[in-house]
């Protein structure tokens, strides 16, 4: 048995980050997924940055395929009278429906829990809603960049003098929301084993979101405190920071957790003096005095390389790190790379590239990412016929009627 | 009927902070978690912020939060005696998580291949900063040593100012959610063949994909993607304030809401505004990024639409500016604009779809109420729920370890240290 989730097959009905990405979770270890796409209506992802360059269309872009290996494609209009029927063969013949568009449009398309029970009674159906199928802000539109933000990440993250900007991305997407979906979905296998039961599962990204910082509302509710960002600093070390190295804006993080910690920081920083200042003499007069003491740290650190600072500090017990880039994570880290986090596959348009693997190594079946993501319909008459158990002439049939495109 | 998926799992919890939501996520969807803590009690319960900001073990919010519905044992696994109290415990147990350094439990006899002799079908997850093996294995890896070397730091904040990382131990976060989702899989392999097995997840890995595209972008392009600061690829596209805090407004790129037509209109219709000139409002109809792209291979379209960018955003900041955060995010959607507000804890508490799906639990903690952050999921018939309060530092050593393994009042005293039995 190759994948702890083996014998699992999904319809996955869901687009862009999230959905996908969890589907992707469950690919990794054995499932089965099929994502139910549509010419008629691309998934973003295959048409947005980054594609190799010189290539272009709906099955080169790494976004989309970094999130879709292991998985199949089918493609179905789902706006197309006879999809409806399609759909629900496919659904009938599957554990776990996923999709996450606005909240109407499986309803449109008549693809409703109580469908799907008819064809399939234990069919468990994970729907991902911005804000969930309820409430007054039911029907609001929301993609991660707006996520980010409304759950609470934005203001937390960055400099209290600055203005909010989050953190470069549609952060929750790529995580916290989809593994939030791929273990709500487990646990719903597991009730079914249990129980012979099906379910609705319901993620509201907001809600799966807001419980990372759990912490920040409790201090809010508990104390009324409002929490704010404060840069790198920390309530448990200091110094505490990202700081700058020799070389064009390249950094290096420096968390000094105790008073060892800082003897050995100063010991191999060759500043003796820093040892004896009183001021630093212990944590609340480190912290007291942080801003001193990181100007300080910063006129050390400028002189050197990032890994070199790194690897000195390491090796006397103060942690330390480069602030890698994605360039580093794939060439520069001897540690990544002996773990071969990152796999390499042939795909037939993209060529041949990166994609992430499996953060999650379980002895006995490990994930693994082999196949990469496909183009875009490339197992439509492989699903049609061999799961959906469709006759060759249904399928020309269906095909000729533009239903499955 | 509902019921709980994971009622008949039991799960020892030895994890620090590193660790702590994997636990918290098995506990809340009904497994038995025992938090297996030193005589002095876990790391998080000397952090604070503390309930009433006072200071005390019990009180801390960071050690409540992640420690619904589990059960607390203190034992000295240092002391001959604990290690055996922790090894009747595991013959008891399905799934054993814990986040100490590489070969730490090993070196006291408590390692995975010792603890399969007991319980050879157990599962054991374990959480680190980079993973079992590997010339990075032993490092030190506080959250922000995680987040810097896994490549998504570089990708956050200001070209003017240091690089920053996510909000307070995300790295963390992110290990901990991949350490659950890993161990239902093994739970879900187990249920199938028997079979348990060990777990290595790595903080670093765990937060790889964070990155979106960098990585892909490197890969394919050899370009690096680095933090860019507040820059706007056009007006209407990143964060404004607004009269009581700020918004993040995402106008004009095609298929993500209502077009920058309908923000003009807005602008438009709003008396207090300063009027938007019609020639302005011409251009702003078209206005998209779409536009922009194919606009960008002509300098001189360029530099007109520069100078329009210019006014465009001075109208639009002083339109914002006008308004509380909360009546934008309403207003804008209602009109499908996509804006959202940068909501603070405060904001969320009160937010009104939270309130109005009844988000937040009430947990009773010795007659004091408090109301705790809710589910990330809703399964209807093996729902979520707070069934117990987070516990106080070994107070089921007598209920586990007597009641259950029969140990008496002087062993558990000899393995719980100072704690021994609670009154």
């Amino acid at each position: 048995m190759s994948g702890a989730l083996s014998g699992i097959r999904v319809a996955d009905f869901s687009w862009f980050g999230a959905g996908p990405i969890a589907g992707g979770f469950l690919a990794h270890h054995g499932a089965e997924v099929i994502r139910v796409e549509s010419a008629t209506h691309l998934d973003g992802l295959r048409t947005t940055q980054p594609v190799p360059p010189g290539k272009e269309g709906p099955n080169v872009s790494g976004y989309y395929n970094n999130f879709n290996a292991n998985k199949l494609s089918l493609t179905i209009n789902m706006n197309h009278p006879q999809a409806k029927d399609v759909a629900l063969k496919l659904i009938s013949k599957c554990d776990v429906v996923m999709e996450n568009y606005t909240p109407r449009v499986f309803e449109k398309w008549g693809l409703t829990y109580e469908a799907m029970c008819e064809v399939k009674p234990d069919i468990i159906f994970a729907r991902l809603a911005m804000q969930g199928f309820s409430g007054p802000h039911r029907d609001f539109l929301g993609f991660g960049a707006v996520l980010t933000p409304l759950a609470g990440i934005t203001h937390l993250s960055g400099y209290p003098d600055r203005v909010p900007i989050g953190l470069g991305t549609n952060y929750p997407d790529y995580v916290i929301n989809p593994t939030h979906v791929a273990i709500a979905i487990t646990a719903a296998l597991r009730h079914r084993r249990r129980t012979g039961e099906g379910q609705l599962v319901e993620l509201a990204q907001l809600e799966s979101t807001s419980a990372s910082i759990g912490v920040a509302l409790l201090d809010y509710i508990a104390n009324g405190t409002v929490q704010t960002r404060r840069g790198n600093h920390d309530d448990a070390a200091a110094p505490h920071n990202a700081y700058p190295c020799a070389g064009e804006d390249r950094w290096c993080v420096i968390a000094v957790q105790s008073d060892e910690e800082w003897a050995a920081f100063c010991e191999v920083a060759g500043h003796p003096d820093w040892a004896e200042d009183q001021r630093f003499a212990d944590f609340a007069g480190r912290k007291a005095n942080e801003d001193a003491l990181d100007g300080l740290v910063a006129e050390w650190t400028r002189t050197m390389e990032a890994p070199e600072i790194m690897s000195k500090l390491q090796a006397a017990g103060v942690p330390a790190g480069v602030v890698h880039t994605a360039q580093d994570v794939l060439e520069n880290d001897v540690h990544m790379r002996e773990r071969g986090y990152y796999v390499y596959l042939d795909h037939p348009e993209a060529g041949h590239n990166a994609y992430d693997g499996s953060a999650a190594r379980l002895s006995k079946t490990p994930g693994v990412v082999s196949r990469p993501a496909p183009l875009l319909g490339e197992n439509t008459w492989q699903v049609a016929t061999e799961i959906i158990g469709l006759s060759a002439d249904e399928v020309a049939e269906l095909a000729a009627a533009s239903v499955l495109e | 009927m509902t019921s709980a998926a994971y009622d008949d799992i039991r799960i020892l919890d030895l994890t620090t902070e590193l660790g702590h939501y994997a636990g918290k996520v098995l506990a809340d969807l009904g497994a038995d978690v025992i938090r297996v803590e030193p005589p002095g009690g876990c790391d998080t319960r000397s952090m604070g912020p503390y309930w009433h900001n006072t200071p005390d073990p019990e009180k801390s919010l960071t050690f409540l939060y992640f420690n619904t519905n589990k059960r607390s044992v203190s034992l000295d696994l240092e002391s001959a005696a604990g290690q055996e109290a922790l090894k009747a415990l595991v013959a008891t147990a399905h799934v054993v998580i814990e986040s100490f350094p590489v070969g730490y439990l090993a070196s006291l006899g408590l390692g995975y291949e010792q603890l399969a002799t007991v319980k050879p079908d157990l599962i054991f997850t374990s959480i680190t900063g980079f993973g079992q093996w590997g010339p990075h294995a032993h490092f030190k890896a506080p959250d922000i040593v995680g987040v810097a070397m896994s490549g998504v730091m570089t990708l956050a904040g200001f070209p003017d100012a240091p690089p920053y990382r996510p909000v307070d131990h995300h790295g963390y976060f992110n290990a901990g959610v991949q350490a659950a989702l890993a161990t239902l899989m093994a739970i879900h392999h187990w249920d199938e063949t028997g079979e348990g097995q060990s777990i290595d997840v790595s903080m670093q890995e765990a937060l790889s994909l964070d990155q979106e595209t960098a990585m892909q972008f490197y890969d394919m392009q050899k370009v690096v993607r680095a933090r860019v600061g507040e820059r706007k690829i056009l007006p209407g596209v990143g964060t404004y304030e607004a009269s009581d805090g700020y918004i993040y407004s995402m106008v004009g790129v095609p298929g993500f809401g209502a077009p920058w037509s309908e923000l003009a209109r807005w602008m438009s219709e709003d008396p207090e505004s300063e009027e938007v000139p019609p020639e302005l409002l011409e251009f702003l109809a078209k206005l998209n990024l779409r536009e922009m792209t194919s606009a960008a291979q002509d300098l001189q379209k360029m530099a007109e639409m520069a100078k329009k960018f210019e006014i465009t955003d001075r109208l639009l900041v002083a339109f914002y500016k006008r308004y509380p955060k909360q009546f934008l995010y309403e207003e804008g959607q209602r009109r499908r604009l996509l804006i959202g507000p940068v909501n603070t804890p405060e904001d969320v508490v009160n937010s009104k779809q939270l309130k109005a799906r009844e988000w937040f639990q009430e947990v009773t903690h010795g007659g004091e109420a408090l109301l705790y952050p809710g589910a990330p999921y809703r399964l209807a018939e093996s729902p979520w729920a707070i069934r117990r309060r987070p516990p106080m530092l070994g107070e089921h050593n007598a209920e586990i370890l007597g009641g259950e393994l029969g140990l008496s009042e002087a062993q558990i005293n000899e393995a719980c240290g100072s704690v021994g039995v609670r009154a």
